[in-house]
């Protein structure tokens, strides 16, 4: 469940080249070339289904001429895909079909991340906090509390969006009838923006699906090899704070840990915004892939291949500006 | 989660009810229309009805059994699919090392920054989502993962003394890696991360079933439009909103539990 | 109030469930004095050198025994105390302040993140924090107590991290770290293991400029050439217990078996007499 983990010790291991510069060159080369071959994996995903695509569309037959050439058809896959490249470094990703036809998807696209950046980045940072106040308080401990979390984490995202959603209304109903309280605005959720949907939705993310076990086993993991390493053992014996050394160490494996989780919170935004009824690029997702819109569901799909692959250079990025170790002076 | 074998074999339980679950419900047959009887209600549990009935009048009970059906098979095909894929993609890639193992872990990589969620959904949006689509998706999405840890398992092994030892005595590569690498020393890893697809394949299945357009559509049961369908029913049956959630929680947790119990030292 | 400065232990045992790590063990090192504790792996000197600063770990673990610390005017005893948040404390005056550890990883010692300099301040400003309840010669700066450790140019040495140093000079790096609160008495914890026979001498040098500016030292090593050159007492260990006892200057003399294997395997391995 830590590819990412994985991976970037992977790439640590192999020789650094010489300057920082050329470091994160190096990073952002292969950040490249990896969207690269998300986007051509999505083209590909949408062009070597066997049926025809424009069959499964609901005015298909109308637009077929239109289609046709603006998808390229004609072309062999390579060249279709070089075109779609072509464009989209010009900012081109097509028109939305479906969904908000006419409309182009750059744009729908890069609203919706926007407005999902509100729930995503609040998500990692709760729930890297909690992980590491918790695992600050009991690692090297035998504790309970590890197997506690996991009981919790466990509980897919929307199951925990549901039962939140569930025990808030049927309290309030309860209190209601019972005549406690009056009725509040944000009861049997309507459809306005509202900060307790928000709240929800973050809780759920940072918590569900595995997220909280696998940011608190790797903190107290981390903290544990740390506080145990020489160097404390040296602040100990000279009798200094150790937190001034334990912190800046935390630093590098814990953007590592966070960039890693980067792709399964995109995968609980898609959930817990539709479950919510919340209005980012998850829920304009499901209406891309429930109305068919080819142009926007893989402009949308991109884009979040492109904030992971951005999370894990992040991460990557931090390490080296952190760790004097794997920068080589020239 | 501590590795007392109490806790692996209390997790174990719910992952094997579900497997019965499974049996049962492919040997019997739960009339999903037939089901449906307004005058029962939102009763609770009683000898005949042991969940009690949902809003519809449906047995909560049978219903929770036959929604092992939605993806068990399908799990269990997603689990072959990613075995098909990562399995000889990893072996390759960490018994020959060099350019091949850099193309291999290239692709993994591109395929792994495309979230598992958002790559399921274009395949539903692509080829419609019928369970086997859902489980080619899921497995194909789930690869990634397992083909990196047996590259990385393989590539600690490559120079060891064994593997030296097999090749002096002339036995072929492929029995090596075969037999020697790929069975003794990575089937546990493989089978704990099979175990975590499984559960993976789970949370999809319950999810797209209860946001509904992909997955499993009424009248056919699945834990997760279970939920969807008693959602804002205040009160009448508490049990045909609990059942299937706890169904949901204990399985994941439970095929957890036992894959973790799975981990060797050293395992990421 | 005392004739000298002096480090001492009494009667130590560390148990380690059934196993007892240390037997009824007693020295004492007196300020300016090299005492050598000598011993193969495993006999119970890095526990013997831990004991003085509280810190030993083993697990679950019983520590019996005084640790005495006279220096100036401070005599402390932390096993005097009753109460353990006292004894602690008292452990805490210990550590740094009057005792320094100098340990056998050296590199492992030293803060990655972290530059020489930076962490050779860092004790400084610890040493000024409770300089009002003792009498300190005069704060002095990084660069005083790296010239002390032995670099010539500290200048050099304050911007470097600690991957960029070598054996040798991660070695002196952590003497500087060991003596900047001012401590007068040095534990040192096989220094010169590991380390290239030049560079061993240049850090036995430094031990040697260390004892004439009157720094006490118990020099733990199980190689007996070294011990020859600098001790002025050698006390030998095996398994926990003290089995020889006597002036560095008489190695030559017959001795108790395990000195006498000690001996014989240096010698060996030098490849001719000491």
């Amino acid at each position: 469940m830590s590819e990412a983990i994985e991976t970037t010790r992977n790439l640590a291991r192999d020789r650094a080249v010489s300057s920082l510069a050329i470091q994160i060159g190096f990073r952002a080369g292969w950040f490249a070339l990896t969207l690269l071959g998300a986007a051509f994996l999505v083209e590909v995903l949408l062009w070597a289904s066997p049926g025809d695509p424009i069959d499964l569309l609901p005015n298909g037959e109308d637009l077929r001429p239109l289609l046709e050439r603006e998808w390229g058809l004609d072309l062999p896959l390579a060249a279709r895909f070089l075109r779609f490249v072509g464009r989209a470094l010009q900012g081109d990703l097509g028109t939305s079909l479906t969904v908000h036809p006419g409309t182009p998807v750059r744009e729908l696209v890069v609203d919706a991340w926007i407005r999902s950046m509100g729930l995503l980045v609040p998500s990692l940072l709760a729930s890297l906090a909690t992980a590491l106040a918790l695992a600050w308080w009991t690692a090297g401990t035998p504790s309970k509390l590890r197997g506690l979390v996991q009981v919790v984490s466990v509980a897919p995202v929307f199951l925990f969006a549901y039962l939140l959603v569930v025990g808030i209304n049927d309290a309030t109903f309860a209190l209601l009838e019972g005549g406690y309280i009056d009725r509040p605005d944000w009861f049997a959720l309507p459809d306005q923006p509202s900060w307790v949907r928000t709240a929800l939705a973050i809780a759920a993310m940072a918590i569900g699906s595995g997220c909280l076990t696998e940011l608190h086993a790797g903190s107290e993991n981390e903290l544990v090899q740390i506080r145990t390493s020489g160097f404390i053992d040296a602040v100990r014996a000279r009798g200094g704070p150790a937190a001034p050394h334990v912190l800046p160490n935390l630093v590098a494996p814990l953007a590592t840990l966070a960039a890693g989780r980067v792709g399964f919170l995109v995968g609980g935004l898609v959930v817990v915004e539709k479950v919510l009824l919340l209005n980012g690029a998850g829920a304009l997702m499901w209406d891309a892939c429930l109305k068919r819109d080819y142009p926007l569901a893989m402009g949308l799909a991109i884009a979040a291949a492109a904030i992971v692959a951005l999370a894990n250079l992040v991460g990557d990025l931090v390490r080296f500006s952190v760790d004097p170790r794997l920068r080589r002076r020239p | 989660m501590s590795r007392r074998p109490e806790s692996v074999f209390l997790g174990a339980i719910p992952p094997a009810l579900v497997l019965c679950a499974w049996g049962v419900s492919v040997l019997t047959d739960y009339d999903v229309v037939a089901d449906v009887d307004p005058s029962r209600a939102g009763l609770g549990p009683s000898p005949a009805l042991p969940f009690g009935t949902d809003h519809m009048g449906r047995d909560v009970f049978w219903r929770t059994v036959t929604a092992s059906e939605a993806f068990v098979g399908p799990a269990l095909v997603a689990c072959a699919v990613a075995l098909a894929i990562a399995v000889p993609l990893g072996a390759l890639a960490g018994y020959s090392g060099g350019t091949t193992a850099r193309a291999v872990r290239y692709l993994f990589d591109v395929v792994a920054s495309v979230p598992r969620f958002v790559l399921v959904l274009l395949a539903c949006m692509i080829y419609g989502s019928d369970p086997l689509v859902l489980a080619t998706a899921a497995g194909a999405s789930y690869a990634p993962g397992l083909g990196q840890a047996v590259y990385a398992r393989l590539e600690a092994l490559r120079g060891a003394e064994f593997v030296l030892a097999a090749r002096a005595h002339g036995l072929s590569d492929a029995r090596i890696l075969g037999r020697h690498l790929l069975w003794v020393n990575c089937r546990r890893l493989v089978g704990r991360h099979l175990l975590y697809l499984f559960g993976f394949f789970l949370i999809l299945e319950t999810t797209l079933s209860y946001i509904g357009g992909f997955g499993i559509e009424e009248p056919q049961p699945s834990w997760g439009n279970m939920l969807a369908f008693e959602f804002g029913q205040h009160g009448m049956n508490p049990l045909a909103t609990l059942v299937p959630a706890a169904a949901i929680w204990l399985t994941v947790l439970g095929t957890v539990i036992v894959a973790d119990a799975l981990a060797e030292p050293g395992d990421v | 109030m005392y004739d000298a400065d002096y480090i001492a232990v009494d009667s130590l045992t560390v148990r380690a469930g059934e196993a007892v790590l240390v037997q009824d063990l007693s020295l004492r090192v007196n300020a300016g004095e090299i005492v050598a504790l000598v011993g193969e792996s495993g006999s119970g000197k890095t526990l013997t050198a831990r004991s003085f600063l509280g810190l030993v770990r083993a697990r679950p673990g019983v520590v019996a025994g005084h640790v005495t610390v006279a220096v100036g005017t401070e005599l402390v005893r932390p096993h005097e105390c009753t109460d353990d948040g006292d004894r602690e404390a008292a452990f805490d005056r210990i550590r740094g302040r009057l005792v320094g550890y100098l340990p056998q990883d050296a590199l492992g010692w030293l803060d990655p993140l972290w530059t020489i300099g930076r962490q050779v301040d860092e004790v400084v400003a610890l040493a000024s924090r409770g300089s009002s309840d003792r009498s300190v010669p005069g704060q002095q700066g990084a660069f005083h107590w790296l010239r002390l450790a032995g670099f010539s140019r500290p200048e050099r040495i304050v911007s470097l991290y600690p991957h960029e140093l070598s054996g040798g000079m991660a070695q002196r790096a952590c003497i500087a770290l060991a003596l900047a609160r001012g401590s007068r008495f040095l534990l040192a914890d096989e220094p010169t293991t590991g380390l290239d026979p030049t560079v061993q001498q240049g850090i036995l040098r430094q031990v040697l400029a260390l004892k004439k500016r009157n720094i006490g030292i118990l020099f733990i090593t199980h190689d007996l050439r070294v011990v020859h050159r600098v001790a002025d007492e050698v006390i030998v260990l095996k398994d926990g217990q003290v089995v020889d006892r006597f002036a560095g200057s008489s190695l030559g003399d017959a001795r108790h078996p395990v000195t006498t294997r000690l001996l014989k395997a240096t010698v060996r391995i030098s490849g001719g007499p000491l």
